[in-house]
């Protein structure tokens, strides 16, 4: 009996909790299906539903909404930020785990050091060099800023390349395979948890960020931004009441697939840092 | 750092060595840097040594020079417009733009250095060529040196691009960042219409000054307090929580342990920008949260025990300095905690099992094997990753930005006269100068403090984890 009631305690409370954490979830979807275009702050429902939002914004851009372009630009951005950033984090992270050069726990230090820099403080002075570039309000300039510096980001991927057993690399080496060949056959084929959450953390660096898009992508036409950047300008003091709930409609929209890949990623990062640490 | 101090020394008596004993060729490298290589046949290395010194003498002559000429001052000559009536056109005179010339003398002293590099390591090689070609050694083809890029210096190969983009967009910006903190760059000296130029350690004094007129010194010691408090209230409440959650979940008791998971994750997958400025409208004035409350009658009661002020008629969720540093610390752990929850839950998953079977058949309860077993064993392997939480969470911008901006407004004078409000980190501070006020000058000065915090703590935890070489014990 005692056990019976500990098991349902248990889960109440657990569903207390879960309930909690999707609260402000469920207001978004809700939100998102409003047939009122403020803040609804009477009713945590709305009170009348409509699917217009969403049509808002897809088929009816106007000077404050360009979902469609928002969309496409931050993919594309996302899609080159993310191929140069996982070449550079692994080439760093493969460099640093296997190879042994004079200076390399120098550079490990230093880029250690230089990765705790946060990018805020130095946003005026990689605004100024875009310029002088040429680049800024450009999706080149957006691409550099998020994926030229990411070489920092190797601790993790050399953390689990650490963990790949060093005989492999002996056999090869007796075989006559040169570095550039291991690192290709051995080293990379080996890394595949590794690889797939630097993809998919790197991809999803655009979508989050809107520090750097705004600073950047400043002419104010909307047309050329990023979802980031769209969506916070609708909650604007004089948009808020008329753009609240395709805010909401934004939001879910490009959550969905964030989420499929957030979830993909998790599994694979807890994988690699959790690989490292049983044999560290 | 005397090992250091050794090999600085042996790299420059390397240099004299080569100097003194090489041959004519060697001393030629001096002024002609493909002389060296001509000599032993190295053709192609030969043509691009002598490009690239071609291209440095090109920079340096019109770049560098002119740049670095006016470095000492920044710029003397005034933006000056005249209007001409008669075409309708205005002319511009020939104007210094001071934030051009530090920024392009930065790269210039930053490619003369490099530059001096090479030369020094150019010598060197030219001597080493000699010494194999007298000793009747082997000397590399041009295919055989493109080989060793691939071998025994695919290093070099492998690192060129990563620095080349580190370089331009992290330790540029940190060097011209370093260097405005001594300008007073701001409003009142904004480029192109006005000049700004070197004034020395005025900025850093002023941020300790505390005065009438500037209570910088007042701002950064409430700011600083608040941004290490939350740091550390931010970085325990979210590791806990999650080490808590993830054993409650994993319980053998507890029924669909996966579903559950994937309920909290959900709330983490939506981009953060999206729920926080989502959970701001939720806990605004006049939002849903108060709609609540009041009719439940909760505001009421807040303000019969006091915890709100008698004239508000809403709860002040997010503009009162209490509430809202309350709140922050407790929409961080809505964010939070899940993320470590996942951590947390790949780590408990490999504690020896047989240890706490052994502990619960000596009698212990399930506290005690918490706190004695399962805590050690999470701390020894999560103890890194919660120093660079802490460092995260120092910088976490997100979060106080994305709840705050253009809805908590400060009461405190003195604060509001350095731009700061209660619930600033240095980062939000900071930015804030610099996206609002334009005052370049001091978010330079508190971008070096906060870089200074940062690196100490990060020092702490990875030199050991560096220079332990913990890196090969396991292999």
């Amino acid at each position: 009996m005692k056990k019976q009631v500990r098991f349902v305690l248990r889960h109440v409370i657990l569903l207390l909790l879960a309930v909690f954490w999707l609260v402000p979830i469920v207001w978004l979807v809700a939100t998102s299906f409003s047939g009122y275009k403020g803040i609804n702050t009477a009713h945590f429902f709305p009170e009348t539903w409509s699917f217009d939002n969403y049509l808002a914004l897809f088929l009816r851009p106007d000077s404050v909404v360009q979902y469609k372009a928002w969309f496409m630009n931050t993919l594309v951005i996302a899609i080159f930020t993310c191929i140069i950033s996982t070449i550079f984090v692994l080439m760093v992270a493969y460099t640093m785990s296997c190879l042994r050069f004079k200076g390399r726990k120098g550079l490990m230090s230093f880029g250690i050091i230089l990765n705790m820099f946060p990018g805020v403080l130095s946003m005026i002075a990689v605004y100024f060099i875009l310029k002088s570039l040429g680049l800024t309000n450009s999706h080149v300039g957006m691409i550099i800023v998020y994926s030229a510096a990411s070489g920092l980001g190797y601790l993790i991927a050399k953390g689990f390349m650490d963990t790949i057993s060093i005989s492999l690399r002996e056999a090869a080496w007796l075989e006559g395979a040169s570095e550039a060949k291991i690192f290709w056959k051995i080293i990379l084929p080996l890394s595949k948890p590794i690889i797939v959450y630097t993809v998919i953390s790197s991809f999803l660096v655009p979508w989050g960020d809107f520090v750097f898009a705004k600073l950047i992508l400043n002419s104010g036409i909307s047309a050329d931004w990023t979802v980031a950047i769209g969506l916070y300008n609708m909650l604007n003091k004089s948009l808020i009441n008329k753009y609240f709930s395709i805010f909401c409609a934004g939001g879910v929209v490009v959550s969905i697939p964030i989420s499929i890949l957030f979830v993909i990623m998790q599994k694979f990062y807890v994988e690699g840092i959790t690989g490292g640490s049983v044999k560290g | 750092m005397k090992n250091k101090l050794n090999s600085i020394g042996n790299y420059f008596k390397d240099f004299g060595t080569a100097l003194a004993k090489g041959d004519i060729w060697v001393k030629l490298s001096l002024v002609w840097m493909g002389a060296g290589y001509a000599a032993r046949k190295q053709i192609i290395n030969a043509v691009i040594m002598t490009l690239l010194e071609a291209v440095f003498v090109i920079m340096c002559v019109f770049y560098a020079a002119p740049n670095l000429a006016k470095f000492g001052t920044l710029g003397t000559v005034q933006f000056e417009q005249v209007f001409d009536p008669l075409t309708l056109t205005s002319t511009v005179n020939d104007y210094d733009n001071s934030f051009l010339i530090l920024l392009n003398s930065i790269i210039a002293l930053f490619l003369i250095v490099v530059f001096i590099l090479v030369y020094i390591s150019n010598i060197k090689t030219v001597y080493n060529l000699q010494k194999r070609k007298e000793a009747g050694k082997h000397i590399n083809t041009f295919r055989e040196d493109v080989r060793a890029m691939f071998n025994e210096r695919f290093h070099i190969t492998l690192l060129t691009l990563p620095c080349i983009g580190i370089i331009l967009m992290n330790v540029l910006p940190i060097l011209v960042l370093i260097a405005i903190a001594f300008t007073n760059y701001d409003q009142q000296h904004m480029p192109p219409s006005a000049l700004f130029t070197w004034v020395g350690w005025t900025n850093f004094k002023s941020l300790f000054t505390n005065s009438t007129t500037i209570t910088f010194g007042y701002s950064f010691g409430k700011v600083l307090i608040w941004t290490l408090e939350w740091a550390v209230l931010a970085t325990f409440t979210t590791y806990i929580g999650g080490i808590l959650l993830a054993k409650f979940i994993n319980n053998k008791a507890t029924k669909w342990p996966k579903f559950w998971r994937t309920l909290f994750i959900i709330a983490i997958a939506v981009p953060q920008f999206v729920t926080l400025l989502l959970v701001r409208n939720f806990f605004a004035d006049s939002g849903i949260v108060n709609t609540i409350c009041a009719n439940i009658g909760l505001t009421d009661f807040l303000k019969k025990i006091g915890l709100v002020g008698s004239n508000l008629t809403y709860i002040p969720f997010l503009t009162n300095p209490t509430w809202a540093k309350v709140m922050i610390v407790l929409i961080n752990i809505w964010v939070g905690v899940p993320y470590q929850m996942l951590i947390a839950t790949g780590v408990l998953m490999n504690i020896p099992e047989d240890q706490i079977e052994s502990a619960r058949i000596d009698g212990a309860n399930s506290f005690q094997i918490f706190v004695k077993i399962t805590m050690p064993y999470m701390l020894f392997v999560t103890g890194p990753s919660l120093i660079t939480d802490f460092v995260k969470n120092i910088n976490n911008f997100n979060v106080i930005y994305l709840l705050t901006q253009d809805v908590y407004v400060t009461s405190d004078q003195m604060l509001a006269n350095s731009n700061a409000k209660e619930i600033d980190l240095l980062v939000t501070w900071l930015f804030r100068l610099t996206n609002e006020y334009y005052n370049y000058k001091m978010a330079s000065v508190i971008g070096i403090c906060v870089f200074i915090i940062c690196a100490a703590f990060t020092l702490i935890t990875f030199t050991r984890t560096i220079k332990g070489d913990k890196e090969d014990q396991f292999r």
